[in-house]
């Protein structure tokens, strides 16, 4: 990995998400104890946590899919807690939902297009397709194809660039490099940081600390719902608990 | 002969994309049109223009619920509903059936004392057929947070209330809405009335002309043309992207931004409006809206039009409506009276007719699970700009060849 955080400075620039003592529920499971964490303009905040600990349902609050029953969630000065996830979608919060979920019998290109459904601009989105494609020459070669005959790293690929399409103003990716290959996943990760450098701020959740950390400014350690670490990327890597726990190291 | 052959195909690939493309459609449609002129000169087991009018309604009421479970994947049992509300609207504006009012407008054939509402017939459908999609959105607002099974439950539910309100809906506190088990019979005719007829030559009702059948036959194909036209149009849009989406994936459909009600409320009542037009008219043609004609087996039946045909697929779909409703009207009989003249004892095939519907479904799930025509999901407006661009950033980053994942 070539970009790592601290060549790209960890200014902290204005909020753009801001989660505020967050609890989220399924059904009568308190999956979320009280989250607070915020995502400043130009990031990549990583969230990591073994399975269970909260990170997926952490983006299903932000994204409206699971409402959090308390606390606030505010996207750019504005509460979005309650919100509807499409509408949060149109003011600017895309995703690469967990397990990728493409529409398998649509064609990329289709799905593409899916991405792009809650934009009024129709005009941009000839360039935003070819900003897609230049970022995943991969899918340009496939774009005919459908979706679910893909191999799994094209499927994450497509997953990403359909959320691009929105043109968010807040990227949201969950477990990317779930079940792909080490070649893969570097390459996804690459390219993570490359859509961070083009202005987008990225929240990444991830099992895989180790390359969440490299590629992050900041990171947010879950476990059983509630936030028990927090702090610069280079510093949480350093941590004794972290490399225990979550990167295997003794 | 073989060299002919070869030049008339050359001269075919030669003709432009457009002639080639649309003349198998025109050339069915012209077949279609004439059917009623050349329909006596052919074998006794092509079906009788009256069958054919019927034929043509219900693969209407197809298409309509075509958008509903092919479209949007949102599994409605209840879809006889519709065709009640449609069917019973129609009753209540050109009938008898309010005699406290007295009010015209536009009605033909009837004098201008007669007691009960009687719109003119072609204002009646379009009512019907927005009073329809009103029910529609009624009954899709509080059902469509279920998804899968629990919503087939709920229709199932709804399209039993409707027809159990019909049936009972003779006194309600006194006031006769629906008749009960007797139907509101008759309906007004449907036609263009004496000025139009004199002036123009349009008939002027279609119940007491000569040519009844084939004047239902063609407005019926007109009805059924637009009901073509809007289903394909409707799939190209916008909004049947979103329904294709929500069929594909609800949750990954929302996350696009879809907004899930709103879209599977609209499929709701895009279904509803054209299975109460079709119920409508099939009022007028029947002149009566009768209780007996609205039950649970029938939402099946247009259900089994659209499975047999394929989810999803217009053609697929009106090529199963036909064939299922030719069955039902005419078919089973006519294999009944052939294979009791071959076997020489009564057999009474039409008695059987839903183990026969159910084994054809069977035997389609076997063999042709995606239906007789499947969808095909292509598309249709590939831009030139975008091709062409995504060709040359594919060159330009060549080396995205790697490992499968």
């Amino acid at each position: 990995m070539s970009t790592t955080a601290t060549d790209r400075g960890t200014d902290s620039g204005t909020v753009v998400l801001e989660l505020n003592d967050v609890h989220t529920y399924y059904g009568a499971i308190h999956a979320l104890k009280g989250v607070t964490l915020d995502v400043r303009a130009g990031e990549i905040v990583t969230l990591i946590g073994a399975n269970g600990a909260g990170k997926s349902t952490t983006l299903r609050s932000i994204n409206g899919l699971n409402h959090a029953r308390k606390g606030a969630i505010r996207f750019s000065g504005r509460d979005i807690t309650g919100a509807a996830p499409h509408s949060i979608v149109k003011m600017g919060i895309a995703q690469s939902p967990e397990g990728r979920r493409l529409f398998p019998r649509m064609s990329v290109y289709e799905n593409l297009e899916m991405g792009a459904f809650q934009r009024k601009d129709r005009s941009n989105f000839k360039g935003d397709l070819d900003r897609v494609f230049q970022l995943f020459p991969r899918l340009a070669e496939r774009r005919q194809q459908k979706a679910g005959t893909l191999s799994g790293g094209e499927q994450q690929m497509c997953a990403i660039g359909r959320a691009l399409m929105a043109r968010p103003k807040l990227l949201l990716l969950d477990e990317p490099s779930m079940g792909l290959a080490p070649i893969f996943v570097e390459k996804i990760f690459e390219i993570i940081v490359e859509i961070n450098q083009q202005g987008t701020p990225v929240l990444l959740v991830e099992q895989n600390a180790l390359m969440a950390l490299d590629v992050a400014n900041r990171g947010y350690v879950l476990e059983t719902g509630r936030i028990a670490l927090q702090g610069e990327a280079k510093d949480l890597r350093q941590n004794e608990r972290v490399r225990q726990t979550y990167l295997g190291e003794t | 002969m073989s060299t002919a052959r070869a030049t008339f195909t050359e001269r075919w690939r030669q003709l432009p994309d457009v002639v080639q493309r649309l003349a198998l459609p025109a050339l069915v449609l012209l077949l279609a049109i004439l059917y009623p002129w050349y329909f006596g000169g052919l074998p006794g087991a092509f079906p009788a223009v009256e069958t054919a009018v019927i034929m043509l309604i219900f693969t209407v009421m197809a298409l309509g619920l075509n958008v509903v479970v092919g479209y949007a994947g949102l599994l409605d049992l209840g879809y006889v509903a519709f065709y009640a509300a449609g069917a019973y609207v129609a009753a209540w504006l050109a009938s008898v059936q309010f005699e406290q009012v007295t009010f015209h407008l536009g009605s033909i054939g009837i004098v201008d004392t007669l007691p009960g509402i009687h719109i003119s017939i072609w204002i009646v459908l379009v009512a019907a057929a927005l009073f329809t999609t009103i029910v529609g959105v009624l009954i899709g607002l509080p059902t469509l947070r279920l998804r899968g099974d629990y919503l087939a439950i709920v229709t199932l539910g709804f399209g039993e209330i409707v027809p159990q309100v019909v049936r009972n809906g003779d006194d309600f506190g006194g006031f006769d809405l629906t008749h009960g088990t007797f139907g509101i019979s008759p309906i007004d005719s449907i036609g263009f009335g004496n000025t139009l007829n004199d002036t123009l030559g349009l008939p002027a009702s279609y119940q007491t002309s000569t040519n009844r059948a084939e004047l239902f036959y063609l407005t019926a194909l007109a009805l059924l043309l637009f009901t073509v036209f809007c289903s394909v149009r409707l799939r190209d849009s916008r909004l049947g992207r979103a329904w294709i989406a929500i069929r594909e994936d609800e949750t990954a459909a929302a996350a696009m931004g879809v907004p899930l009600m709103r879209t599977k409320t609209w499929s709701y009542a895009t279904g509803a409006f054209f299975g109460g037009l079709a119920g409508a008219f099939y009022a007028v043609f029947k002149s009566g809206a009768f209780p007996s004609d609205f039950f649970f087996n029938f939402s099946i039946f247009i259900l089994c039009m659209v499975i047999l045909g394929g989810m999803g697929s217009v053609w697929g779909v009106i090529v199963g409506g036909l064939v299922l409703s030719y069955l039902d009207r005419e078919g089973l009989a006519k294999v009944g009276s052939f294979a009791s003249d071959v076997l020489n004892r009564p057999i009474d095939v039409p008695k059987y007719a839903f183990g026969v519907y159910g084994a054809i479904i069977v035997a389609m799930m076997l063999f042709r699970p995606a239906g007789m025509i499947p969808e095909k999901r292509h598309r249709l407006e590939i831009d030139e700009g975008v091709e062409s661009a995504a060709v040359a950033s594919a060159e330009q980053g060549g080396d995205g060849r790697r490992g499968d994942g």
